[in-house]
């Protein structure tokens, strides 16, 4: 169904990987707020409500966004918080705004690293009776997905090596994991993302321009259990296509986005991702990657921020993809862009995802 | 362009108790959700979107706990996410649910959750993570200790004495006794109150809330899906949402911006939803209210926030029987928090209480008449505020 209310996004800000330089997480969030608010040209004063994402494990409070209502301007204000995933929050600030009641929202999402384990906090979200002792974290979860796409795709391994070699190398390895090899991830760093969106309406009285219109948004979920899933599908993924792509009117989806910004935690998922999507289907992956078409500046424009391949702010991962593809419409990001889109995925072998398509045009 | 008006046309709760070992944590969701769509007379399948309710993920021991519960809400390839603004995290969900129809998102969507509070072991461990690890945990700071201060604080500006405090405490057991989903339900004393062990001063153990474990679920639904199917709704009319600092010591001393004997932002939240709804004069236009209320000094500055009172007033007007079922304006009908508290439903269970009062449907602990209703969440410390208006 499409939003009552047509929503852009008007300012943003990235703090990724976030370099802290002794300032607390508040210190930090503060002054993301208020580059965000400086983009838009904005104050506190022009924001009628706040949605936060956090994950208390990796924060180590419970109910982490509690820290965040001053420093991202909550008091006296209204705060409503989406633990479950960052981009959630920008669904939420969405449909908020789209109800006519609220005409701007700010968006504020945080992933910090000083955790003992971030492996340990990720194994916290295991069931306790059959999945915990396993150990199952994300990592394990990612390369339990691989294993499953390797038997179903003759020669995954190599494509998957193949897809990440296209791609340049990056500076930073994460610890490898069963068909995952060195350089296909990164390892996790503290970051920081904000972005304000609001109606049409008060775009057009505050005469703002480069705005990234949202087309379309699409979000489900898998079930929890991974031994109810074949990881080498991804259902959730193609209801939150079909509601993103519907609104939007694509119908043509590898050509029509000018930028890609798609989760990317290995190979593996991008390429699931891709298949899913429509835009590289599994019998056109080797000849895409022959073609380049995932290199930087190959004619998919397959993640130009570099991804949480090049920079991996765990837990707000899908807002900043979220952010990064708005930019592109923008004008704010080196890649210029008609039509971009973004995708968000978190949990055990991404359980979660979302898709978000901006435009240009209003 | 007008808003697609928002209702309810499904509640579920649980038989709220102190354990519930017959059943596991997503067992628990289930059962509010059979229940809830039991009411609405509707099957998973009709449901397009869920909203989950869970408050700390330390409180079930499970991090996320919420994407272990997407088959207990029937979420699978559904839209989905989860709210938590702690104590408040119910009516927040709730809140978020009808974003997504006046949004235009969806015709019917579900919120649900559940909780273990009975089983987590000590909840005040668990809460005591909620604030700053370098100031103010090792104090030790807890919910019971935090709205002692408030307690002390109001108890001085205004009055209010121990016995008043056990006042709310009796009024609440004896609505309970009517409820038959309320955790506890036996009738009590003011002396018995009185001579109850000290948690925190002025809060003894009958001032406070049982830990509880139970499951809420709503289904809410958009007004051309309840005219297309002539069904019977309670409309939402009012929503309101407010926040206050994250430090305490911002509300005390010199300098504070909100006093925390009161409710400041919970009084904002509720002109925010009363400017929605319509409603200039709560005292005569109010009819029945569930207000979160885990503490039993924290009534009085709920009731003044929702306007029920002046500032101070609503201690004489306890005593004089004004929010009891058959006064002016009943407080807690069904005996509220401080009967019941599985935190990540509780708020949830306040909308849901004040549902069922203009739908006419509470059963033993029925308003006579009531066909406006008013509902209030709280959480993190005294510190998210979301509030509700329905009507019949």
């Amino acid at each position: 169904m499409p939003l009552n209310r047509r929503i852009g996004v008007i300012g943003s800000a990235i703090s990724v990987p976030a370099e802290p330089n002794g300032q607390s997480l508040e210190e930090l969030l503060y002054e993301l707020v208020q580059s965000a608010l400086r983009d838009a040209h904005l104050t506190i004063d022009d924001i009628d409500g706040i949605i936060v994402a956090a994950n208390d494990q990796y924060d180590g409070r419970a109910i982490a966004v509690m820290a965040a209502s001053g420093s991202v301007g909550g008091v006296d204000r209204d705060i409503l918080s989406t633990p479950s995933a960052s981009d959630h929050a920008f669904v939420m600030g969405v449909l908020r705004v789209a109800t006519g009641q609220y005409r701007t929202q700010l968006i504020v999402s945080w992933s910090p690293t000083e955790v003992h384990s971030i492996a340990e906090a990720q194994r916290l979200a295991a069931d306790p009776y059959f999945h915990r002792r396993l150990p199952l974290d994300d990592m394990a979860s990612f390369s339990l997905q691989a294993s499953v796409l390797d038997s179903k795709v003759a020669g995954a391994e190599q494509i998957a090596a193949d897809f990440n070699a296209s791609r340049g190398s990056v500076g930073s390895h994460q610890a490898k994991r069963s068909l995952i090899s060195d350089g296909m991830s990164s390892p996790p760093v503290t970051g920081a993302v904000a972005l304000i969106v609001a109606d049409a309406d008060f775009i057009a009285e505050h005469g703002m321009k480069n705005i990234a219109w949202l087309k379309g948004m699409g979000w489900a979920t898998e079930t929890g259990f991974l031994g109810d899933r074949d990881l080498s599908t991804a259902p959730a993924l193609e209801a939150a296509r079909d509601q993103a792509y519907g609104e939007a009117g694509i119908t043509d989806p590898r050509h029509a986005f000018n930028a890609l910004e798609i989760a990317d935690p290995t190979p593996y998922q991008s390429l699931i991702v891709l298949d899913v999507l429509g835009i590289s289907k599994r019998a056109d992956w080797e000849k895409d990657i022959a073609a380049g078409a995932f290199a930087p500046g190959g004619k998919l424009n397959f993640n130009p921020s570099g991804g949480a391949r090049a920079a991996n702010p765990v837990f707000c991962t899908g807002l900043r993809s979220i952010v990064e593809a708005a930019n592109h419409v923008r004008g704010a990001a080196s890649s210029q862009a008609e039509f971009a889109l973004a995708h968000a995925a978190s949990g055990f072998a991404m359980q979660y995802h979302g898709v978000f398509i901006f435009g240009t045009q209003n | 362009m007008t808003n697609p008006r928002v209702g309810i046309i499904g509640i579920g709760q649980s038989a709220f108790r102190a354990r519930r070992d017959d059943a596991s944590y997503p067992d628990l969701v289930r059962e509010a959700v059979n229940l809830a769509l039991a009411d609405a007379q509707l099957e998973l399948d009709d449901i397009e979107a869920i909203v989950y309710s869970l408050s700390p993920d330390a409180m079930v021991g499970i991090g996320n706990a919420e994407r272990l519960g997407v088959d207990a809400v029937g979420a699978r390839n559904k839209r989905f996410l989860r709210i938590n603004t702690g104590g408040a995290t119910g009516i927040s969900s709730v809140a978020a649910a009808y974003y997504h129809i006046a949004a235009g998102a969806c015709d019917v969507i579900m919120t649900a959750g559940a909780d273990k509070v009975g089983e987590c072991g000590d909840s005040q461990t668990v809460l005591n993570k909620i604030w700053d690890p370098t100031y103010e945990r090792s104090l030790p700071l807890g919910t019971i200790t935090m709205l002692a201060m408030s307690g002390i604080r109001y108890a001085h500006k205004y009055g209010m004495s121990e016995e008043d405090m056990a006042g709310v405490v009796v009024k609440n057991r004896r609505h309970a006794s009517l409820n038959p989903n309320a955790h506890l339900s036996k009738q009590t004393t003011i002396e018995e109150v009185m001579t109850s062990r000290y948690i925190s001063w002025p809060i003894k153990l009958f001032d406070c809330c049982p830990q509880s474990s139970g499951g809420g679920a709503i289904v809410l639904a958009s007004e051309k899906y309840i005219k297309d199917r002539k069904l019977d709704a309670v409309w939402i009319t009012g929503v309101g949402h407010c926040s206050e600092s994250y430090y305490l010591g911002d509300r005390m001393g010199r300098g504070f911006m909100a006093d925390h004997a009161d409710a400041h932002a919970l009084g904002e939240s509720f002109k925010r939803a009363y400017k929605m709804a319509g409603i200039t004069d709560p005292q005569k236009q109010v009819h029945v209210a569930e207000l979160y209320a885990p503490f039993s000094n924290t009534e009085f500055h709920s009731i003044e926030a929702a306007g029920l009172s002046g500032l101070g007033q609503s201690v004489p007007e306890l005593r004089a029987g004004r929010f009891n079922i058959g006064g002016e304006i009943p407080v807690n009908a069904s005996g509220g928090t401080l009967c019941t508290n599985a935190i990540a439903v509780t708020a949830m269970i306040r909308l849901a209480e004040a549902a069922l009062q203009v739908r006419g449907t509470a059963g033993g602990h029925q308003v006579k008449g009531a066909r406006v209703g008013i509902a209030s969440g709280n959480g993190g410390d005294h510190q998210f505020f979301g509030t509700m208006v329905v009507e019949a």
